[in-house]
């Protein structure tokens, strides 16, 4: 088994052999992230080839300071914003209102109670724009600003858009929360 | 019961739940990726790998072995030119003329079979009306010092209409390969300086030539144009270099006349009186036949006419000639005759001198001030002006066009204000005139 750093050496020389070795040491994991910032799952394969070949050709000027996998992801999630710029125009825009009028009571939620399956399509389900400032906010931890930056929009729209996006999610938690314990009562 | 520690917040809940999730994407995705990037790999220049540089390195190598392979065996180009004299009437006339000419008889060594083969050249010979506009169009090296071929060159004519082509050059070119004659139709093209002549060259396997112009110019392009800017006879040479190392040579004469120079003077231009005769000096060179048009509709073929005008207007002369040869060229002068116009005209505002009337005699030069209210005017014969107050009092009139008013009635200087002027009269033509406007009266 290769060290990532021989796995970096090798890749920067474009050897074949080393990256399918990087692909199948972390494709599981940058999929993950892609499926964050997909509608679905052929989006989500698409971004992940275009951040695979973004990495080999530039994994070259991977410094070695900070974390790898830290590098692998951004440049996942900088390609998944790539993709959300190029798509925008292509997109039907979902119209939320009716999503963001519902009272939404509770505010905290069972971690178990969900399977991150469930989660991933939650996260799929809503529109994009809501999804993009959800991911980087939420999970990966930018800053309004930063996200504002990223996207090319306002920091408040990336505020208005995340607490909308929180609403959504949390109506379609709800309800999917309610299918399960009736289920569960049921069963 | 929910516990506090049971519960998070949504955020929390899908950090835990998703950042460090592992998905296992389809085989597919990376058998298409790997592809992906065997196809970037080929393309980006590497030397220790197979990539398109090598293919296409091969390929091109490849194809130009093939070419110089078989090139070789064929050689069916062309050159002629063909007789085209310049016709003179229209102003840019160009055309093609396609003439068969008979291949290059010529016997391979160890063989004696003689190839014949007939296939046609076609020329384009166009005569330009401006010499301006033909050297903007020059595009080949042009050398300046033209040297006309010796005028013997028609004598290598054989009777049947044939030439054997000899040149030392050509001697020089072909030693070392095989001895060939080459025979060509000896087409002339004829044309008036500066003559434009576009040769063409049938693309053949042969792929580099040589065309010499014969006044210093040459060409290293298949069609070149080139303007034969003096007159002369010139001997156009084409040499075709073959991959076989076999050279062909072709030649053509062309013949460019001596254009004629159109140039008059209109010699009575201060003429004014009606029905005076005008006289045309005529200076052109190397012209047989002239054609005048005086502009207003009659015409004459004269070499220095004399043309009387009814009226004197804004007229176009022109004088067209033409050479023994059939060249042409034109002159026209615009507006020829707006110096003997007729007209009268008053300015709208003067400024009396307030030392005291001046009697109102004035020249255009001692009147730069505008102190005397007169007219400008040309070819004025009878003349009459006066002048009234607002309230239609006559205050000055002069019959003398050399007398203007010079703001004063009766010694004293006129308020400042509008006057109105009427003026009538007769031009030298016999034309009368009537006018009548205002005329501001300033202070100074």
């Amino acid at each position: 088994m290769m060290s990532d750093r021989q796995i970096i050496e090798l890749c920067a020389k474009h050897d074949r052999k080393a990256q399918q070795v990087l692909y199948d040491k972390y494709s599981r994991l940058l999929f993950g992230v892609c499926l964050r910032y997909a509608t679905d799952k052929a989006e989500a394969e698409d971004i992940l080839q275009d951040s695979f070949l973004k990495i080999f050709h530039n994994i070259k000027d991977f410094t070695g300071s900070g974390s790898f996998i830290g590098w692998l992801r951004k440049v996942a999630v900088n390609t998944a914003i790539t993709h959300y710029h190029k798509n925008l125009k292509y997109r039907y825009h979902v119209d939320i209102e009716e999503y963001v009028s519902v009272e939404t009571g509770i505010t905290s939620f069972e971690e178990d109670y969900f399977t991150s399956d469930e989660l991933y399509k939650v996260l799929n389900e809503l529109p994009t724009g809501y999804r993009m400032v959800f991911n980087l906010y939420a999970v990966e931890g930018y800053k309004h600003k930063e996200i504002a930056e990223m996207l090319g929009i306002d920091t408040n729209t990336s505020k208005s858009q995340y607490s909308r996006a929180k609403a959504v999610i949390r109506y379609k938690l709800e309800k999917l929360g309610k299918l399960k314990s009736s289920y569960s009562e049921n069963g | 019961m929910k516990t506090k520690r049971q519960n998070i917040n949504l955020r929390e809940l899908f950090r835990n739940k998703l950042e460090d999730a592992e998905i296992i994407p389809d085989a597919a995705v990376k058998s298409i990726l790997m592809r992906r990037v065997g196809r970037k790999e080929f393309m980006r220049f590497n030397p220790s790998r197979l990539n398109v540089y090598y293919i296409g390195g091969i390929v091109i190598t490849g194809i130009t072995a093939t070419v110089m392979l078989f090139s070789g065996s064929h050689n069916s180009y062309q050159l002629n030119p063909l007789n085209t004299p310049g016709n003179l009437n229209k102003t840019d006339t160009s055309r093609y003329i396609e003439v068969p000419v008979v291949e290059p008889v010529r016997k391979k060594p160890g063989s004696s079979t003689v190839f014949h083969s007939e296939s046609k050249k076609s020329i384009e010979v166009s005569t330009l009306p401006e010499k301006s506009e033909s050297e903007a169009s020059k595009v080949v090296v042009s050398h300046q010092d033209s040297t006309p071929l010796p005028t013997g060159i028609n004598n290598s004519y054989s009777k049947n209409g044939l030439f054997a082509e000899s040149t030392p050059d050509k001697k020089k070119l072909q030693s070392g390969f095989n001895q060939e004659t080459f025979l060509i139709d000896p087409y002339d093209t004829v044309g008036c300086a500066p003559l434009k002549v576009r040769f063409h060259f049938k693309p053949t396997s042969c792929d580099s030539c040589r065309w010499t112009f014969g006044d210093g110019g040459y060409s290293n392009k298949k069609d070149p144009e080139w303007i034969f800017d003096v007159e002369g006879e010139y001997r156009v040479v084409l040499e075709v270099y073959c991959p076989d190392r076999k050279s062909l040579s072709s030649s053509a004469t062309v013949t460019v006349h001596p254009r004629p120079q159109a140039h008059f003077e209109i010699a009575s231009e201060k003429s004014v009186n009606p029905n005076d005769e005008i006289r045309f000096l005529n200076y052109s060179t190397n012209a047989l036949h002239f054609k005048w048009d005086f502009g207003d509709g009659s015409t004459s073929e004269e070499f220095e006419p004399s043309h009387v005008y009814a009226k004197y207007s804004n007229c176009n002369i022109r004088l067209a000639v033409l050479s023994d040869l059939g060249c042409s060229d034109s002159a026209i002068v615009y507006n020829a005759l707006s110096g003997l116009q007729y007209f009268i005209s008053f300015p709208n505002a003067f400024i009396p001198n307030t030392q005291g009337p001046s009697g109102g005699y004035y020249s255009s030069k001692s009147d730069e001030a505008a102190l005397v209210f007169h007219p400008s005017y040309s070819g004025v014969s009878e003349y009459q002006l006066k002048i009234f107050s607002k309230l239609g009092i006559q205050i000055f009139e002069s019959n003398d066009i050399n007398l203007g008013w010079d703001g004063y009635n009766n010694g004293q200087l006129c308020e400042p204000g509008v006057y109105i002027w009427k003026v009538r009269g007769k031009f030298r033509n016999g034309e009368p005139f009537i006018k009548v406007g205002d005329v501001t009266l300033l202070k100074n």
